[in-house]
Parts: C-alpha cells; sequence; structure tokens
C-alpha cells in the first residue's frame, strides 16, 4: 500500500543507536523515515545522544549518521536531523551526516542556520494585582463609554427614522419582527403556561391553611401582569433574540460587512441597529400580552383544580386588576424591548476578530441584556412606587 | 466498480478520476471529467472565475461527495470509502483552503502542530522543531506565536500551507496558493512548492490564475470551462499558450479582454 500506514511502519525501529566508546557515536537510519515511523524512535535516539554527551569529554564528541539504508525520508526526517545536530552543537559536539541522498541534503540546507529554529523561551511577564485591578477598571470605563456613545447614537437615529419614516429599512424591520415574534410563539406560551401553573399551585397550597383560595386567582393575575409576564418575556427575548442579533451582527463585523457600510457612506447603527430595535419595540408588548393570557388561563385551570370555578376566578381577577396595571407591565416591556434588541446590537458592533469573538459577543448579549432587564426592573418598581402607577 | 479500484496495484498514479459529475443537486457544473496527476508532478487547474474550480478541488479530496463517477488517491476510491479507511486516506494529503482557515483560537505554531498531535507519537518539543521547519519553509518563522488575526491575509495563506504540510502528506491541494501575496513572496513559494516536489516528491495540485506562477512550476495543467462543463484543454502550459488552436485557451493564455475577442 502506498499509502503510509502508521501501525505496520513502526514495527521496526528506524532508527539505531550504537555507540563504540565515549568519544564516538553512531545513528544508522534505515526504511521509511516520516512522521508516522519517528514516533517514539526519535525520544529513545535523543535520550541515547544525551546520555552519552553527558559521559564524553567537554568537547569532540562525534557523532555519525548513516542514512545509506533509507528508503524513503521526509520532512520529518529532516526535523529529526536537526534535532540531533542542534543537541551535538550545543555542547560543542561534532556531527556528520554520510549517505544521505543528495536531493535530501538540498532540503536540508534550507533551514540554514539551524539556530533559528530554536528560539530561546521567553517568559511573559506578569501582571501585578495594581495593574490587573487598573486594567480592570479601564476595561469597565470603556464599556461603560462605549454604552453611553452607543445610546446616544440610537437615540439621535430613532429620532431621524421617526422623520424620515420611508427611509428606514423596513424589510430588515419585518424580518427581525418575524423572528423575535412570530417564531417565539410557541416557546413563550410553554413557559408562560409553566409559570401560570406553578405560581397559582405553589401559593395554593399556603393559601388553603387558612381557606383563602378564592384569593389566589386574583393575586397570581396581579404578579403575572405586572411582573412576571414582561420579565420571562424579555429574559426569553434576551436568549433567543439579542443573541442572534449578536452572532449576526458579529459575524458581519467580522467579514469587514459593517466597515463595508461606513465606507459606504452608511451609518450602521440607522443601517442595522433602528430595524432591530424597531422590532423589539413592536414585539415585546405583544409578546407579554400573549404571556399573560395564557399565564393567566393556566392559573384558571390550576384553581379549578382546587374548586374554584372559571367565574368566581374571572370575578376576583377584575377586582383586583386595573387596565393600569396591565398598561404598566406593558411599557415595562416595551423598555425591555429597546433594552434587549439594542444590547444584542451594540454586542454585535463590538466584536472582535475570528469565529470566537462571535460566540463572546453572543454570550455577552444574554448576560447584559438579562442584567440590564433587572436594572430597568428595579427603576421601574421604584417609580411605580414613588407615583402609584 | 470497487473491485477495479480497491486494487494496490492500481496506483501508477497520484490521482485517478473517472467519469466524474461535479454539481450541487441539479446544477451541474462540470460532467465525464477524466484525468490522472502522476506521482511528484505538478498539476494545476485553471479556468475563469465560477468554472467550479474549487467545486472540483473539494471533490478530488472527499470533501463534497461527487453526483457521480469516482476519485482514486493513491489507487483508494475516496468516494466510495468509509469510516476509519476514509481517515486513512484524509491523512495522506494536505488541503490549503482559499481563505486559509486557520484555527483562529491558536497561535501559528498550534495551528501546525494541532494535526501532529492527533495523528502521531511524537512528544511536543519534537512537534514543535517540525513545526518550525514547516513555518521555516513558508518565510513564517518569526511569526510562529502570533494568532492569525494578527497577521496579513497572504500570511495566513502561506501559514495554511505550513498546516498542510504538517503530517509531510504525499500530495498537496492548494486553493490559489499565490492569490494575494506579493510577486517576491510568490517567487518564493513557487521555488518551495518545486523543491519539494523534486526533493521529496510531493505531488501537488493547485488551483491557481497566476499565469506567471504557472508557467514556472506546472508540469500540466487542465483547462475548465463553465460553458463546455468539462475540460477544454490539457497539457503543458506553455505549449499551450504557443500552440492551442482553442480560442478560449489562447485568449485566457494571452491575457486577451473578451471584447476584442467579440
Amino acid at each position: 500500500m502506498s499509502i503510509s500506514d502508521p501501525i505496520s511502519s513502526v514495527e521496526s525501529p528506524v532508527a539505531l543507536w550504537s555507540q563504540t566508546d565515549t568519544a564516538n557515536a553512531k545513528i544508522a537510519l534505515r526504511g521509511k523515515v516520516n512522521v508516522y515511523s519517528l514516533g517514539g524512535v526519535w525520544t529513545q535516539i535523543r535520550n541515547a545522544q544525551d546520555a552519552w554527551l553527558k559521559q564524553g569529554p567537554s568537547s569532540g564528541q562525534s557523532l555519525i549518521l548513516d542514512a545509506s539504508q533509507v528508503s524513503s525520508f521526509d520532512g520529518a526526517g529532516i526535523a529529526f536531523l536537526i534535532g540531533v545536530e542542534e543537541a551535538q552543537h550545543k555542547v560543542g559536539g561534532k556531527f556528520e551526516v554520510v549517505g544521505l541522498d543528495a536531493r535530501y541534503q538540498t532540503l536540508l540546507h534550507e533551514f540554514d542556520p539551524i539556530s533559528n529554529l530554536f528560539p530561546i523561551p521567553v517568559e511573559k511577564p506578569k501582571r501585578g494585582f495594581t495593574v490587573s485591578t487598573g486594567m480592570a477598571t479601564q476595561n469597565l470605563i470603556d464599556d461603560a463609554r462605549g454604552l453611553i456613545t452607543f445610546t446616544g447614537h440610537l437615540c439621535s437615529d430613532l429620532a431621524w427614522s421617526i422623520r424620515h419614516i420611508k427611509q428606514v429599512r423596513w424589510g430588515d424591520f419585518v424580518n427581525a419582527a418575524v423572528e423575535a415574534g412570530i417564531v417565539a410563539l410557541p416557546i413563550i406560551g410553554l413557559v408562560a403556561f409553566l409559570i401560570g401553573v406553578i405560581l397559582s399551585f405553589q401559593a395554593a397550597i399556603g393559601m388553603k391553611q387558612f381557606g383563602a383560595e378564592s384569593y389566589v386567582g386574583p393575586l397570581a393575575a396581579l404578579g403575572i401582569v405586572r411582573e412576571m409576564g414582561p420579565l420571562i418575556t424579555a429574559i426569553l427575548l434576551a436568549g433567543r433574540s439579542s443573541a442572534a442579533f449578536a452572532a449576526e451582527i458579529g459575524t458581519m463585523t467580522v467579514n469587514s460587512e459593517v466597515d463595508a457600510l461606513i465606507t459606504g457612506g452608511l451609518s450602521p447603527i440607522r443601517f442595522l441597529v433602528v430595524p432591530r430595535v424597531l422590532a423589539g419595540i413592536l414585539v415585546m408588548p405583544i409578546l407579554t400580552l400573549f404571556a399573560d393570557i395564557v399565564s393567566i388561563i393556566a392559573s384558571m385551570f390550576t384553581m379549578l383544580a382546587y374548586g374554584i370555578p372559571f367565574i368566581n376566578f374571572y370575578n376576583g381577577m377584575l377586582a383586583v386588576v386595573d387596565v393600569e396595571d396591565i398598561a404598566s407591565g406593558l411599557i415595562k416591556a416595551t423598555l425591555f424591548g429597546v433594552v434587549v434588541s439594542a444590547i444584542g446590537c451594540l454586542r454585535g458592533m463590538q466584536t472582535g476578530t475570528g469565529a470566537a469573538a462571535v460566540g463572546i459577543s453572543a454570550t455577552r448579549a444574554v448576560v447584559s441584556s438579562i442584567v440590564m432587564i433587572v436594572l430597568v426592573d428595579g427603576i421601574f418598581a421604584f417609580i411605580s412606587y414613588k407615583t402609584g402607577f | 466498480m470497487g473491485a477495479i479500484n480497491n486494487n494496490p496495484t492500481h496506483s501508477d498514479y497520484a490521482i485517478e478520476v473517472q467519469n466524474l459529475k461535479v454539481g450541487y443537486g441539479s446544477n451541474v457544473l462540470m460532467s465525464d471529467l477524466n484525468f490522472t496527476v502522476n506521482n511528484g508532478e505538478i498539476f494545476v487547474i485553471l479556468g475563469g472565475s465560477g468554472c467550479g474550480k474549487s467545486s472540483l478541488l473539494k471533490n478530488l479530496f472527499g470533501l463534497y461527495q461527487p453526483l457521480s463517477g469516482d476519485v482514486l488517491i493513491e489507487g483508494h476510491n475516496i468516494t466510495a470509502a468509509q469510516g476509519a479507511e476514509r481517515e486513512k486516506i484524509m491523512t495522506s494529503f494536505g488541503v490549503m483552503y482559499q481563505q486559509g482557515a486557520l484555527f483562529g483560537s491558536m497561535n501559528l505554531l498550534e495551528n501546525v502542530t494541532l494535526f501532529m498531535q492527533e495523528h502521531t507519537e511524537l512528544n511536543q518539543d519534537q512537534m514543535e522543531l517540525l513545526a518550525r521547519c514547516k513555518l521555516d519553509l513558508v518565510g513564517l518563522l518569526p511569526y510562529e506565536s502570533y494568532m492569525p488575526s494578527e497577521i496579513s491575509g497572504g500570511m495566513q495563506k502561506r501559514a495554511a500551507i505550513a498546516r498542510a504540510m504538517a503530517l509531510d502528506p504525499k500530495i498537496l491541494f492548494l486553493d490559489e496558493p499565490s492569490a494575494g501575496l506579493d510577486p517576491i513572496t510568490s517567487a518564493d513559494l513557487d521555488r518551495t512548492i518545486m523543491d519539494l516536489s523534486k526533493n521529496l516528491g510531493i505531488t501537488f495540485v493547485i488551483v491557481s490564475h497566476e499565469l506567471a506562477s504557472i508557467y514556472a512550476i506546472a508540469d500540466k495543467v487542465i483547462m475548465l470551462d463553465k460553458d463546455a462543463k468539462g475540460i477544454i484543454a490539457e497539457g503543458d502550459p506553455k505549449v499551450l499558450r504557443d500552440t492551442s488552436a482553442d480560442p478560449r485557451v489562447h485568449q485566457f493564455f494571452n491575457r486577451i479582454m473578451s471584447k476584442d475577442v467579440a
């Protein structure tokens, strides 16, 4: 077989070590010398050579490499010769190759001087605590500055898009809205249903001790409409669409497509970010409303198991949940929509180079989105507590 | 077909292509391709942009499955091979992709040693020495610890050639190796290719447009054509340039603009 077979070629060693005395030694090469057949043999020969070099006089030890029995030779064989030669030279010994075919010698001379192939390892300077802290702080400041600059650009471009409504890329907007909205309905429905069941089921266990099961429905509905609905929808959107935006724009950044937009006189924010943020603004309230409805229906069915008929649940809910509560939840959802889609786009535009950078951007997009969701939720809770909205 | 194709005595050629039909689904790029590449030959695939040179190359080294026909690498049918046999054929050749396709998370030295780590029993120092030799051949020794993103496109290509040579394969497939290189580096690369071919008997299959480089290195070329969906010329490039009666071949080798022909 002409294809080199790693197993059959290592049966007999391709290199043999023999030493006549402490000053003279010989390596005999034979057969097919290649990257597979040298495995193991290389180490044995070098160990023998090192042991022999230690025994002998401080300089002038002579090593002969006999390559007359070699049937085929390749780059690995040449590297082997260079390795042996360098070890000889390091201690001032002599090295001679005999019987090597002229064509291989031409290749061997390509690597002169061989000392270049053995660079002196340089140790990386270690960073002290102060330097690391300083760099971390600098990164944090840069990140914050990037976020603020981006927010400014985004606001101005959103304002531009209101004034130039026809120039917005509505095709991209529709694609993003379908991808982030309609395609997300099943997963949001599933999670919302589960939250509805668990919320009311857990509450009912406690409330039953006081015979207050009839209050579970209204409480769960209020919690869902004001808090849980927007929150779970936003987190799912962060996981699905924020990451998708970051990966998509990140890949464009890696492929210099974003640079091409800039040099073509187009604002990447206007071109890439605005349609996606508008899509986020559109789909978040709709998805949240959908999640609210599914969750409340799930809660109704759960309470039915506790003997609360639908009509009681419904009436109880109407007494507690106002239009204001729903509106509050939906406004919050809209804010989440802006934050989640904008962060996804920002992380995408901040992508470095290479395939790994896209993965890092997608991860950062999800993490930053969730952090921002919590932040916005906290601010919103404070405002609504103070104003009663 | 398997009985003949897997016969080990059938490896007089490095590569043998039999009735190959290349395409994607119903889109046939070329059909009835029959040619052979001799051992140690520098074989160049030519043709205008979009005629399917890279697709043909990917069919030759088994990345894509041809619509029909067979490709024999050193007598082994790569289109029919499965599992371990296929893997073994795959390690017998090296490939340089058009864009380099270096692993972005590893520096150049690690890129070259990766395949050695998986397929050989050498230790780390030995693999690094071997990898440095390969990088030296393509003139990138000083850049061994650079990441692919830190070097230029031409350097990435050369590093990709070093990686393709990692296991000292008998066949190297290069997809446009000299495109985007400066004339000096390109000439150096040509010389390296010729040295390796002459001294180590490595067979090269190269897709290229660079006429100067083709005249310098090619033993044999085949020229593909989009409309003919097949080979329109085959042989020594200089002979084709001077003697070919086919206007398409004449136009290509003499760099004549299309409007001058029409």
